[in-house]
């Protein structure tokens, strides 16, 4: 397996700023593009910058380098309940969006999306509720990024588990977020 | 080293560029035109005629002059509705081919002959051969219509080094008096056929796409269509007689052109005069069309492009306001309604400093230089458009690339054989963002073979490469054995030639369904809701439309209610359709009331 934080060249540690990981980047990929590279060269730099971008891909990576194991296992509790809640929105955003979609009359259907405010509110607030997790989530990664330093065994765990949680959310908001695309686009 | 040419290769238009000193140049040909119309004209006897000469024979030999082949290139039957082409599109073999007289040609050798011509072009200029060259394609397009794309450029006698999406293109041209700029930017690329949107980061010379999105069918041409039906519709208005004559093809690329007119001079005048002389015999037709009614008709298509601009945002985990410039970038971009929409989704006013029709071809000419050296201390980090994944259980497309992922890039999949002794498993590659693998586009399918062995021991490993074209390729490589093979995919004709069957079977079918009462109670069922509907939207928005269109929605109401009395389906069909289609603008009303609504409220 390819070491993607040595192959940027940047530290092997849960935390990196946006900043750092690009400039790093960069200085890369021009380099490898000024002596016309292998285009094998190429895809291994955006695959690494790719995976470290990612707060839960480069956990993940750095669990597998560390311990040869990305760790993981179930999804925080508080999390479980959240999910109730996005189940429901987005099964009710598929239907309402199906029968708008199947409404062939754009009379009829412009009447239909006036109706799907209360979808929408839905939809927006159970993005908030993701964004703060999400942010949440970020303020976790910085301050086990400090245990880790001290003491990587013990943090193992508690990192494993919060790039899961990312995962999840992650894929959560990009659900609801297409959701409020097709109804934008239904109109 | 030789020049590398860049090369604009547009729906309606395209250019040719150079670096000269360090600078991108577009070249003229010998009538001192800059801009050669994606035009051919092929004589019965004699050489083919390409560009503004070919242009002018699109009204006198409609059958024999094609245009618009970018929207048929590397596209096969089964994937594209009906185009209004006033020539000859047929399926051969699960290929578009266009048929001219007895010639049958597919739409990259139209599009080698325009290549050919700026080749002859940039020669001439340059007085020297030029054979290598940069193609620009819309950021959306997929592998095949890429692949075609490089196979025209190597029809036309040119290598070609690079595929480029044409919005990166435009920043590269934007960007370059900017390279210690460090700022992010969407580029808005309306054009005749295609709509394109990006999202770039510029950074101290490295261009960096975030991400891409759009429509390769949705354009400029949309809007013409639009028109056309509304003259015509004037037209049988005023002399009912000559309906018949309005389908003539001759008639549909005359109007298509005068239509094509008025819509380029009401982005700066108000309302301009439709003059068509001899119409039929001596019956004149002249009509005052506004820049508002055009707009009507613009608006539902230009409002397509909304989820497009949307979902870029959205993967370039950006919000409008920390975007600093919106570049707008083809023809259509010069239509005010098109400034005022990218207003609103963007929230500011774009950039229109660019020239919508030549910037793609500048900046095709920098990546040229880019390539041979010309141009240093620049470094452009594209991105693939769409996801490339396989069909597994159930029919479903597993993705392997997601969307806007920067290329070249590779990803793997591990296969084993499901059952002891299997010797092959068929892989179905596809690209696209539905969840069903039928929903998606197939770029073709290969066989994977397996050793003889015991269930699960086999290991053979597929790799996908996508490389700075954009372009697919598949390696696999057997784990146990030790071998390594270059898969060809092979494309995909039985299945489309299937599916244009099915598409046969089923237009069959729905000749018969017409003898059922289900239609009738169908038909029905959609008046009995559709007129209570137009009449609740009457009262939300009537006050917005002219007291003539409230005249004719009162007719095509009542013609429906005539129609209920009677038990003829085929009559209230047509009805319904009708009042469909007179109470579209009212319906944009409508939504427009809504989107404005909500907007208030988030206030």
């Amino acid at each position: 397996m390819i070491d993607y934080f040595a192959l940027l060249g940047v530290e092997r540690r849960p935390a990196i700023t946006e900043e750092i990981l690009k400039e790093a980047y960069f200085r890369k990929s021009e380099s490898l593009q000024s002596d016309s590279a292998e285009s094998g060269e190429l895809s291994a730099v955006n695959a690494a910058f790719r995976t470290i971008a990612n707060p839960a891909t480069r956990i993940q990576h750095l669990l597998k380098l560390e311990f040869g194991d990305p760790g993981g296992g179930q999804i925080g509790a508080d999390l479980g309940e959240l999910f109730g809640l996005i189940v429901k929105v987005l099964q009710n955003a598929d239907q309402e969006l199906g029968s708008l979609s199947a409404q062939s009359s754009p009379i009829l259907r412009a009447l239909a999306y006036r109706k799907l405010d209360g979808l929408r509110q839905q939809l927006e607030q159970v993005e908030r509720e993701l964004s703060q997790r999400e942010s949440g989530l970020l303020a976790e990664v910085a301050r086990l990024d400090q245990s880790w330093l001290e003491d990587t065994a013990h943090t193992r765990q508690p990192i494993a588990q919060i790039a899961l949680d990312f995962t999840f959310v992650q894929k959560w908001l990009s659900q609801v977020r297409e959701r409020k695309i097709r109804l934008e686009e239904l109109a | 080293m030789s020049d590398i040419v860049g090369i604009d290769l547009g729906t309606t238009n395209s250019l040719i560029g150079v670096m000269d000193s360090g600078f991108p140049i577009l070249i003229a040909d010998r009538d001192g035109s800059r801009l050669t119309p994606s035009v051919v004209y092929l004589p019965e006897t004699g050489e083919p005629v390409v560009g503004a000469p070919a242009d002018r024979m699109r009204a006198l030999m409609p059958e024999r002059t094609l245009y618009s082949v970018k929207r048929l290139i590397g596209r096969r039957p089964g994937e594209s509705e009906k185009e209004d082409f006033p020539f000859a599109v047929k399926s051969l073999s699960g290929r578009m081919v266009l048929e001219v007289g007895d010639q049958l040609l597919k739409p990259e050798e139209v599009s080698s002959l325009v290549l050919k011509k700026l080749k002859v072009d940039a020669e001439t200029s340059l007085g020297r051969a030029v054979d290598r060259a940069v193609i620009s394609v819309p950021a959306y397009f997929n592998d095949l219509q890429r692949q075609a794309t490089k196979r025209a450029g190597e029809l036309a006698g040119f290598t070609t080094e690079r595929i480029i999406n044409e919005p990166t293109a435009a920043a590269l041209a934007y960007g370059l008096d900017r390279l210690r700029d460090r700022s992010r930017v969407a580029v808005y690329d309306l054009g005749g056929g295609t709509f394109d949107i990006s999202i770039l980061e510029l950074n101290e010379g490295i261009f960096r796409v975030l991400s891409t999105n759009g429509n390769t069918r949705l354009g400029g041409d949309d809007i013409d269509r639009e028109l056309v039906r509304l003259l015509k519709e004037r037209i049988t208005g005023r002399y009912p007689e000559l309906r018949p004559e309005l389908d003539d093809r001759q008639f549909f690329a005359r109007i298509r052109e005068i239509a094509h007119t008025a819509k380029l001079r009401l982005s700066t005048e108000d309302a301009v005069q439709v003059e068509i002389p001899f119409l039929s015999g001596n019956r004149s037709f002249s009509y005052a069309l506004t820049r508002m009614e055009l707009e009507a008709i613009a608006r539902p298509i230009i409002r397509r492009t909304r989820s497009h601009c949307l979902r870029s945002l959205d993967d370039a985990k950006l919000d409008p306001v920390k975007l600093d410039e919106v570049i707008l970038v083809g023809g259509v971009t010069r239509m005010p309604i098109v400034r005022q929409f990218c207003a609103e989704v963007f929230q500011r006013l774009p950039n229109i400093t660019q020239n919508p029709d030549e910037a793609v071809a500048v900046g095709a000419t920098i990546q040229a230089g880019i390539l041979s050296g010309v141009v240093q201390n620049v470094v452009l980090l594209d991105v693939t458009p769409l996801s490339l994944g396989i069909e597994t259980f159930g029919g479903l497309m597993n993705v392997i690339i997601p969307r806007n992922t920067t290329i070249p890039c590779k990803a793997g999949e591990m296969f084993t054989n499901a059952v002891a002794n299997q010797t092959s498993m068929q892989i179905v590659v596809l690209q696209g963002e539905r969840e069903l693998a039928k929903d998606n586009w197939e770029l073709g399918r290969f066989n994977l073979e397996f050793e003889p062995v015991p269930k699960g021991i086999a290991r053979v490993g597929v790799q996908f490469e996508i490389d700075g074209d954009g372009i697919l390729h598949v390696l696999a490589r057997d784990t146990r054995a030790g071998r390594e093979k270059v898969v060809e995919l092979s494309s995909a004709v039985d299945v489309s030639d299937e599916a244009v069957e099915k598409m046969i079977a089923e237009s069959l079918d729905h000749a018969f369904e017409d003898m059922s009462e289900r239609v009738w109670t169908e038909a029905v069922l959609k008046s009995n809701e559709l007129i209570p509907a137009v009449r609740s939207a009457l009262t939300l928005v009537g006050d917005q439309i002219t007291s003539d269109d409230q005249r004719k929605i009162d007719l095509l109401v009542l013609e429906v209610e005539a129609a209920l009395k009677g038990h003829d389906s085929q009559r209230l069909k047509k009805a319904n359709a009708e009042l469909d289609e007179g109470t579209q603008h009212l319906a944009t009303l409508l939504i427009d009331r809504a989107m404005s609504e909500a907007a208030r409220r988030k206030k």
